[in-house]
């Protein structure tokens, strides 16, 4: 079971002008062996990108630099921001084999579970 | 962004879950409460931010996962025309042990996948022979020089 959390509100420091922060679109899916999570980021660098997990809780967070382009706004459909996201799953995994990948503005990240705990179909001999 | 906080220590048992509802209600208020251009934007995908300097209308969109390759980018009618498909990827199931079938469990699947169409009307005519894009890291910047008669013409103020 997924269940989505949020870290402790970090307090929040004095700044002009905060970047907004957003909740990045993200598919998840297990597969036996491990859990993916696929998250849209787009616009981030790969050194911009905070993937943790700790007790049991994954949290992704991605610095987006502000893309200051010339000119006067015309419309405007979409903020860009920074974005963070956190789930809780548990125990069962294998925090030391976490992978993450960034391609395409879209994050990868591969939660692989304990041997130990893996599905495991088991033969039933016959005499 | 506005956030539900709790202005007080919540007693340890409940403070997960009503983390995780404070989540599900920034949400839907973030939703909810953005610019009406972003909720008219719905209607259409991608949503996209435009600019207009003197030279040029330079239009974006946030579109990750795709490659140059998915898009099909033209200029008819004084209006943008952006077309694409961001294709199923996801994740494969783990290979099989020949007998058992492998299976995948979605817990959530909030990207969307398929194809789209969008029409921008750009403000001013342009050339649509200089029309440039790049797509970098899922961000799409496409750039359209104005036509020569829609740039401003500056007056030079001679001396007497």
């Amino acid at each position: 079971m997924v269940s989505q959390t949020t870290p402790a509100a970090a307090p929040a420091a004095p700044r002009t002008e905060p970047a907004p922060t957003y909740q990045p679109g993200i598919d998840i899916c297990d597969r036996g062996t491990e859990m993916v999570f696929v998250a849209d980021i787009p616009g981030a660098q790969p050194d911009g990108i905070d993937v943790r997990f700790e007790d049991g809780v994954l949290s992704l967070e991605a610095t987006v630099a502000r893309r200051e382009l010339p000119g006067r706004i015309v419309r405007q459909e979409y903020g860009v921001g920074n974005y963070r996201r956190s789930f809780r799953l548990g125990d069962g995994f294998d925090a030391s084999l976490i992978s993450a990948d960034y391609r395409k503005g879209v994050l990868t990240i591969r939660v692989p579970r304990l041997a130990a705990v893996r599905p495991r179909k088991v033969e039933v001999r016959t005499a | 962004m506005p956030t539900f906080r709790a202005g007080f220590p919540l007693p340890f048992d409940f403070a997960p879950q009503l983390e995780e509802l404070r989540d599900e209600l920034d949400r839907v208020w973030t939703t909810l409460s953005a610019p009406l251009a972003a909720r008219a934007g719905e209607a259409g995908f991608p949503p996209v931010n435009v600019r207009e300097t003197d030279d040029a209308i330079t239009v974006e969109a946030e579109l990750p996962g795709l490659e140059s390759s998915d898009l099909d980018i033209s200029v008819a009618d004084d209006a943008l025309v952006l077309k694409g498909s961001r294709p199923e990827g996801g994740p494969q199931p783990a290979a099989g042990d020949g007998e058992r079938k492998p299976t995948v469990t979605w817990h959530r699947r909030e990207r969307g996948t398929g194809t789209f169409e969008r029409r921008i009307p750009l403000p001013v005519a342009v050339d649509a022979g200089r029309v440039e894009a790049q797509l970098v890291n899922g961000v799409l910047t496409v750039t359209c020089p104005k036509a020569p008669q829609c740039q401003p013409h500056k007056v030079v103020v001679r001396a007497g």
